[in-house]
């Protein structure tokens, strides 16, 4: 029977994982930590919004910014789609503008990531919690 | 005639304009306030609306003060190698 515990609960923290990353805050959502799931989907969203607002979407380069799109596509595999957009080279952007959109999106998607292990960390605290190991959450 | 949602969508295509001036470091506060936010949301055991604003604005001060401090060390060594 344990066997098949650990593995629903891997299962369960794979998908608490993959949501976290689709929407931000939806893995803290799905294990009910409602209030830490709003801050964060609020927090990520902001400063995404920010950055593409300084810089235009063009920020969001697959092509030229290879390191800073691996940070941006953190925040949401939607960020692809802005990449696809951009990828043709309609929205270049240069300067200061340029260099404040990637910090700021690229902390967003960096922010994200930490708070996908912060989520699967809880899925697996809980998950261990209802088999009975309460020795885990202890140590 | 530009409806809102146009508008909202044209402020994305095109870069605002910074200037490299000692006011575009104030666009530092932001982030730090969402680094400050997301570090609390994950690290507190339990979210209440004062504990959180007060650890939240902590971190905040902690990180912007140790910046500021960091700088005046910086430009004061920069002031010794220059001089």
């Amino acid at each position: 029977m344990e066997p098949r515990i650990k593995e629903n609960n891997a299962l369960f923290m794979l998908i608490v994982g993959l949501l976290s990353w689709v929407l931000p805050g939806a893995g803290h959502f799905i294990i009910k930590e409602k209030k830490r799931s709003a801050i964060i989907f609020v927090t990520i969203t902001l400063t995404f919004c920010i950055g593409l607002y300084i810089s235009s979407i063009g920020v969001v380069d697959p092509v030229a910014s290879k390191i800073c799109y691996t940070g941006q596509i953190l925040t949401s595999p939607l960020v692809a789609l802005l990449g696809h957009l951009t990828r043709g080279g309609a929205f270049v952007v240069y300067g200061k503008p340029s260099e404040i959109g990637q910090i700021y999106t690229g902390v967003a998607g960096l922010l994200n990531l930490l708070c996908i292990i912060n989520a699967v960390y809880l899925a697996h605290l809980s998950g261990t919690e209802s088999a009975g190991g309460k020795n885990a959450i202890d140590s | 005639m530009l409806s809102t949602l146009d508008i909202v969508i044209a402020t994305f295509n095109s870069p605002e304009p910074i200037q490299t001036n000692p006011q575009s470091l104030l666009l530092l506060l932001p982030l730090v306030a969402a680094i400050a936010i997301i570090y609390k949301a994950t690290k507190m055991p339990t979210i209440t609306t004062g504990g959180f604003l007060k650890e939240t604005v902590t971190l905040l001060g902690s990180i912007v003060i140790f910046i500021a401090i960091t700088a005046l060390v910086l430009y004061v060594l920069a002031w010794f190698i220059s001089a």
